[in-house]
């Protein structure tokens, strides 16, 4: 099985391959998936220490996502990204659970900050599989 | 074709007028013809009389001859048919026409029917019941009246002796007088009656008809005309109907009804641009946000590692500056849409005139744009939103670089500090009746703030007018329906509660004023009369100028033809065609409206435009940092 860090979930393909190439440039391991039903069947779910999730996915809803995830693996940080984020998408999104919110576009060191900061929230909580 | 209101009402109340007017007529001419019978009755019982005298002396003395000649005399009269004289036996005694004395007539004859009516002789009955009218043969009808001879003293006491003491009635003189002149002036009077008559029903129409045109056909028309049009969506329609009826009742309660809803559509059509900006704003965020990411990302990761290497940093910073500005605006369309407040800061205008100048410098130049800066030293920090500051100015530079077009041009970018004076700038952000009804009309704008709107009212006709929503400027939304000079009191188009000020007087021309409760419940005044420009808010001219930061951007390009100034800051209003939004200069004014400044334009058809924004100071302006 592949080893991986972060799974990126978006439907747009330039988002995930501009978030690969950044986090690779990192020295993490990606995985990505196109919407939620691939991310939540991707065998990398198992593994990996993070997820980053859009908010609108074509067949279902960056919080719905985050909402699964928190009773499949209670703990892992999930950080939504968006393009259109209004203050209540924020307030619901953090009621949710979310480790973080990240709008679209983001330059590449806003981007590291919030996958730092997340991670290291994860590795805080004593979780870390790894 | 459906028959006339009018033409209906004149039939009918026409149709009863003829028939009393004929009745009427009908009954005069009887009791005339009536008249004229019992008159001409008279006269001929006083003719007979009169025979019955002068033959009187004559009968006595048995003076046949002399009797005869007279009554033949007599007969000769021209109105006077015949004239008679019968014995108890009915034998004709004497007559006019010779020919018949001696024959003899049955007491069923006309001359004899009154008095032997039941065969039993009376003596002598009222004068109507001796008359009768009959026709003879010579074509004409003639009256005939009988006068019975009675008994007298001197009768059986005469030389002759003919008559006995228990005789009552000796004979009856019997004249028959011609009613040909009489019936030829019924005739006559009858024909007048009738010309009359029909004359009278022909006026009576006419005038019927006017009336029912004035009253009912005039308003009624007025008002089907007006409902096709507002069926036709004309929801401006006012309908005229003078006169305090039903019909001009109907006609104020449909001016109301149509006022209500070209408001309602106004504040719907208002309502769904806004809307649609919003739905826009989402889609455009959405989708450009996506691509957007993938360039700013790139884009700042090479920055990143590119640290030694000078020229490539620089290219790329200006990669990643430029997208962080689409990213700007983008936000800027979401903040539009939702409505954001400003994130309020101390700003030097400045240095956010420059930055915004940096950021377009590359299109003014490839336009041939010449542009001067020309920003004052002493310009004060003011209270806003940095970033919504920057956006407003470079959405006016590249506004001005638009107007320049292709040939280029000259733009001039100043900033001042200045006093403003409320005339002429003030806007007036609050408007309502005496009972609280809002008066601002958010449909109707004048440049782009929402125009105050009140009714109007002149000789029974009333109108929407919506005034200049800038104190002391007349550029009102609408055109005055009356003409100009005329008094013409408001109301509040809701409540319809005078706005007429008691014992107010205008200053320029003396008519009486109106005033509305503006911001702080302040009394803004106008005059009534149409085309003074009077106004006068006591409450603001007492507080004085304004100070304020003036950052003026101005062109000499095409300038802005004057039918769309008014529509200039709406939301998708564009003369671009595909290159524009129409978004540009409403979120413009949103952000400058919302940083409690305001934003002025000035121009003139192929000499220019200056748009000119103001900020307000505090009340101790802090000052610039350098």
């Amino acid at each position: 099985m592949t080893e991986c860090d972060v799974l990126v979930i978006d439907d747009e393909p330039v988002v995930r391959a501009a978030v690969r190439r950044v986090l690779e440039a990192n020295g993490l391991r990606v995985a990505t998936a196109d919407d939620a039903g691939s991310a939540l069947a991707h065998p990398a779910l198992a593994r990996c220490r993070l997820v980053l999730v859009d908010l609108m996915l074509p067949d279902r809803s960056g919080i719905e996502v985050l909402r699964e995830l928190a009773g499949r693996r209670p703990g892992l940080p999930v950080v939504l990204i968006t393009g259109y984020a209004t203050p209540d998408h924020v307030v619901r999104a953090r009621d949710a659970g979310a480790a973080a919110f990240l709008a679209k576009p983001f330059e590449a060191n806003e981007l590291m900050d919030c996958v730092r900061r997340a991670l290291t929230r994860h590795v805080a909580a004593g979780e870390d599989p790894a | 074709m459906h028959t006339r209101i009018g033409l209906q009402i004149v039939f009918a109340v026409g149709l009863v007028t003829a028939l009393g007017i004929a009745l009427l007529a009908s009954i005069a001419l009887r009791t005339s013809r009536r008249e004229m019978i019992a008159q001409l009755t008279r006269s001929a019982d006083l003719l007979s009389e009169t025979v019955k005298r002068s033959t009187e002396d004559y009968m006595l003395e048995n003076r046949r001859e002399r009797i005869r000649r007279q009554i033949e005399a007599i007969g000769r009269e021209p109105r006077i048919e015949r004239v008679r004289v019968f014995n108890k036996q009915g034998s004709i005694v004497f007559s006019s026409d010779p020919s018949e004395v001696g024959h003899i007539l049955d007491k069923g004859a006309e001359s004899c029917f009154a008095c032997h009516a039941q065969d039993r002789p009376l003596e002598k009955p009222p004068v109507q019941e001796r008359a009768r009218i009959f026709n003879t043969g010579s074509g004409h009808r003639v009256l005939g009246i009988v006068n019975p001879i009675q008994n007298q003293p001197s009768c059986t006491s005469a030389a002759c002796h003919a008559h006995g003491v228990d005789e009552t009635v000796l004979g009856v003189l019997d004249v028959t007088v011609s009613l040909e002149e009489v019936d030829r002036q019924i005739a006559v009077s009858r024909t007048r009656i009738a010309g009359l008559a029909i004359g009278a029903v022909a006026v009576a129409g006419l005038l019927l008809w006017w009336l029912s045109w004035r009253l009912v056909s005039r308003p009624v028309e007025a008002l089907a005309a007006g409902t096709r049009r507002v069926a036709a969506g004309d929801l401006t329609t006012t309908i005229v109907v003078n006169g305090r009826n039903e019909l001009s009742e109907l006609a104020r309660a449909f001016n109301q009804m149509t006022g209500r809803l070209s408001e309602d559509q106004r504040q719907l059509t208002q309502a769904d641009k806004l809307a649609s900006v919003g739905r826009l704003a989402a889609g455009v965020a959405h989708e450009i946000n996506n691509p957007l990411t993938g360039v700013l990302t790139y884009a700042s990761f090479l920055l990143e590692r590119a640290r030694d290497d000078p020229e490539r940093r620089a290219d790329l910073e200006v990669i990643v500056r430029e997208t962080k500005r689409c990213r700007e605006i983008v936000r800027g369309l979401l903040d539009f849409a939702r409505q954001t407040p400003p994130r309020r800061q101390p700003t030097d205008l400045n240095s956010v005139a420059r930055q915004a100048v940096s950021v377009v410098m590359n299109q003014l130049q490839l336009g041939h744009v010449a542009l001067t800066l020309d920003l004052a030293d002493d310009v004060p920090q003011v209270e806003a939103d940095p970033n919504q500051m920057q956006q407003v100015l470079v959405n006016l530079l590249l506004n001005a670089a638009d107007a320049l077009g292709e040939r280029g041009g000259t733009i001039r970018l100043a900033s001042r500090r200045a006093q403003v004076a409320p005339r002429g700038h003030e806007p007036i952000h609050r408007a309502a009746c005496p009972k609280g009804c809002d008066l601002l009309d958010p449909g109707t704008r004048v440049g782009a703030l929402p125009a105050i709107r009140v009714l109007r009212e002149h000789r029974g006709q009333e109108w929407g007018f919506c005034l200049d929503p800038v104190y002391g400027r007349f550029n009102h939304a609408s055109a005055e329906v009356c003409e100009e000079g005329v008094v013409a009191p408001a109301m509040c188009p809701r409540c319809r509660t005078p706005l007429l000020e008691p014992d107010s007087a205008c200053e320029r021309c003396g008519a009486p004023t109106f005033a509305i409760r503006g911001p702080d419940d302040e009394p803004i005044r106008w005059c009534t009369r149409t085309g003074c420009h009077f106004t006068w808010w006591e409450g603001r001219e007492r507080r004085g100028p304004k100070p304020v930061v003036e950052v003026s951007i101005e062109d000499n390009g095409r300038g802005i033809p004057r039918e769309n100034l008014p529509k200039l800051f709406e939301p998708f209003f564009t003369t671009k065609g595909v290159r524009g939004t129409g978004l540009g200069l409403a979120i413009t004014w949103g952000i400058v409206e919302s940083h409690g400044g305001t934003i002025e334009v000035e121009s003139e058809q192929d000499a220019g435009s200056r748009f000119t924004v103001r900020l307000p100071l505090g009340a101790e302006p802090m000052r610039s940092a350098g």
